[in-house]
């Protein structure tokens, strides 16, 4: 049990803030979705209405069928990690996991035992008598997860959980929280602006940007087949590149992008749905990790530049590279030796180009 | 060690120099000297006689049943008055805690008492619980809960409230500050949390407000306890101790023994008594219950 469904919900604020605007969306049962999108997107809104914490202004929200746009939060079978843990500072950790179930008349004897089952699963069993206030960030977070584990919700949400925790625990707690996933066959909305983490954790993604739904699809689909511009930029590292341009159809069969000297020719599906569109303005996306040295497939798929800098992150290299007067960034291999200034050819991979429109940035490709 | 202090100790000194000249002419040194006065009997219509007595003007403290009126009038008076700023101003945080329009005029009025001087505050009151022209009267009068104006201060039963009424008035401003510091300190999130836990109105105030306003509590108690149990000025313009001795506090008591009765000895034992039981009560506040904050 626990499907939601957001059936065209808004969500306006008393100042005239519009935070959620029309959204539409089916998180199924057992399902990890994260939303993901810049501060302000309206991701943790959505989350909070979820919870029952903000009212629905507008359409319904439904759990399994049933409207819960006026139930509050304790009917509603969820669970919250928050940003800042929310631990209470003055009880102990065996209270804070436990304030609850007590909250719930659960009998004592079960509340300690499911108090101490979830606190052995984390690994605090030892920290029980502690206040928050003598934990480390590591280890609040962790009693915050017990808390939520503990009531055995059927639905968890979390918002940016690990936001507060250095990145070496970041890393190993979303390995924990995806495990914990599992463990618990139950459903989680996971908020976050990390990309990395939403690539890792996520069934599917919902990208959100000014209260609207920019694309819900799964990893795959948000890295590989971007909708729009405003997708494509949000993930990926070194962002990707854009380069506007025109399509050039030639010999009715030939579909190429033309910028000045650069001519790139597109292949296979992209060909195919851009071969009646000559002379199309569009924005060309080339993804950091998407070109080769090595590779030469000929003329077609060289873009020349400049070498402006050059940053090694360890197990490549960040290439900094002028086209036209544009900086573009390519991530490659350690191995190849640049010197600042020095005209390079790097040779485009032709299957993996987005395709935008110019004006509106959508995809015209997926 | 060339120099036992540098530069900066040095300079710190001198800057230091006039303001510690001041302090020892008008706080230590009375302290001290009236701590030795205890020890003598001075009375200044017989100022050639000074006799060195020890513990005596002490130890006659506790025989004298006057003393023992003052010390249950500045119980009852500090316990009512406390205990009642405390329920108003746990209130009055509360809802200036709330977002409501008018709030922020509502919370500078609220201010007004606390800016007002105690002895201008004295006055006030004294008008306002006159017999002849006060306003209480005029108000009950016109409302129909009295038939004739009351001499208010004049009845010994309710002195000793109608004082703490007019201390309370004014001390309720800055403590109701204080808690609202500590209740706007607390994180929202705790809030949610707890409605998540399924917390309701009540169990969120038990669990998450209350808890957090502990230490302004325990500011609020100590600092209030200890200016009611000192406080002077209102039982000077009010009632000046009576009618009777129905508000005969200690403070009082210190004032009519050392000034009228010119018994200046004896006065000095008493402010060190006084000082004493002030010192002793924060201590032990602090000791229990700052403990659990």
């Amino acid at each position: 049990m626990a499907g939601i469904r957001f059936e065209s919900v808004g969500k306006k604020y008393s100042n005239g803030f519009h935070a959620v605007k029309d959204l539409n969306l089916d998180i199924r049962d057992k399902e990890f979705l994260v939303l993901l999108g810049p501060s302000g997107c309206g991701k943790s809104t959505t989350l909070n209405m979820i919870a029952g914490l903000e009212e629905v202004s507008d359409g319904r929200l439904l759990f399994d069928d049933q409207m819960v746009n006026y139930m509050p939060p304790h009917r509603r079978d969820v669970a919250m990690v928050f940003q800042s843990y929310a631990l209470y500072p003055h009880k102990t950790v065996f209270d804070n996991i436990a304030f609850g179930l007590q909250m719930r008349k659960v009998p004592r004897e079960e509340t300690a035992r499911r108090v101490q089952d979830a606190a052995d699963k984390l690994e605090i069993s030892h920290l029980l008598d502690r206040r928050p206030s003598q934990l480390s960030g590591g280890q609040r977070q962790r009693v915050a997860l017990g808390r939520a584990m503990v009531r055995n919700p059927a639905v968890f949400l979390m918002d940016e959980p690990l936001s507060n925790l250095d990145a070496a625990l970041r890393i190993s707690m979303r390995a924990e929280i995806k495990d914990l996933h599992h463990a618990m066959q139950t459903t989680f909305v996971y908020v976050t602006h990390d990309q990395a983490e939403a690539l890792t954790l996520a069934d599917r993604i919902v990208v959100m940007k000014d209260g609207v739904v920019q694309q819900i699809g799964t990893p795959d689909d948000i890295y590989e087949r971007p909708q729009n511009t405003f997708v494509a930029s949000f993930l990926g590292n070194p962002p990707i590149n854009y380069i506007d341009g025109a399509v050039e159809v030639s010999d009715g069969e030939t579909v190429s992008f033309v910028r000045g000297d650069l001519k790139l020719k597109f292949a296979g599906e992209t060909a195919r749905k851009l071969a009646s569109s000559n002379g199309r303005e569009i924005r060309l996306g080339i993804r950091a990790e998407d070109v080769d040295e090595t590779r030469s497939s000929g003329e077609d798929s060289l873009i020349r530049g400049k070498v402006n800098s050059v940053l090694p992150v360890g197990s490549d290299q960040f290439l900094g590279f002028d086209f036209c007067g544009e900086e573009l960034f390519f991530r490659v291999g350690k191995d190849l030796d640049h010197a600042l200034g020095e005209n390079v050819a790097l040779s485009v991979d032709l299957s993996r180009l987005h395709v935008f429109d110019k004006a509106s940035g959508a995809s015209l490709i997926w | 060690m060339r120099r036992l202090f540098g530069y900066e100790e040095r300079s710190a000194a001198i800057f230091l120099a006039p303001v510690l000249a001041v302090l020892m002419g008008v706080a230590v040194f009375p302290i001290l000297y009236s701590f030795y006065l205890s020890f003598f009997r001075i009375k200044l219509t017989r100022p050639n006689r000074t006799p060195f007595v020890g513990l005596d003007n002490y130890l006659d403290l506790f025989t004298n049943d006057l003393f023992w009126v003052s010390v249950a009038r500045t119980v009852t008076f500090s316990v009512v008055s406390v205990a009642a700023i405390l329920a108003i101003s746990l209130l009055v945080s509360l809802l200036l805690n709330q977002n409501f329009r008018g709030r922020r005029v509502l919370s500078t009025i609220l201010l007004v008492p606390w800016a007002i001087p105690y002895v201008a505050n004295a006055l006030m009151w004294k008008w306002i619980y006159d017999s002849g022209y006060g306003a209480l009267n005029g108000i009950l009068y016109q409302l129909d809960f009295i038939d004739k104006y009351m001499v208010w201060l004049g009845d010994q039963d309710k002195t000793i409230f109608l004082i703490a009424n007019a201390f309370v008035w004014k001390e309720v401003p800055l403590a109701t500050i204080l808690l609202l510091v500590s209740l706007k300190a607390i994180p929202s999130d705790l809030y949610q949390a707890a409605r998540v836990d399924g917390a309701g109105v009540w169990q969120r105030f038990i669990h998450v407000t209350l808890p957090a306003m502990k230490p302004g509590f325990m500011l609020v108690l100590i600092y209030e306890t200890m200016m009611a149990i000192r406080h002077f000025d209102l039982f000077f313009i009010l009632t000046e101790g009576g009618p009777g001795n129905a508000s005969h506090v200690l403070s009082w008591h210190i004032y009519v023994e050392t000034f009228r009765n010119l018994s200046f000895g004896s006065g000095a034992a008493m402010s060190y008594v006084l000082a004493l039981v002030t010192f002793a009560l924060s201590y032990t506040f602090i000791r229990s219950l700052g403990r659990k904050v």
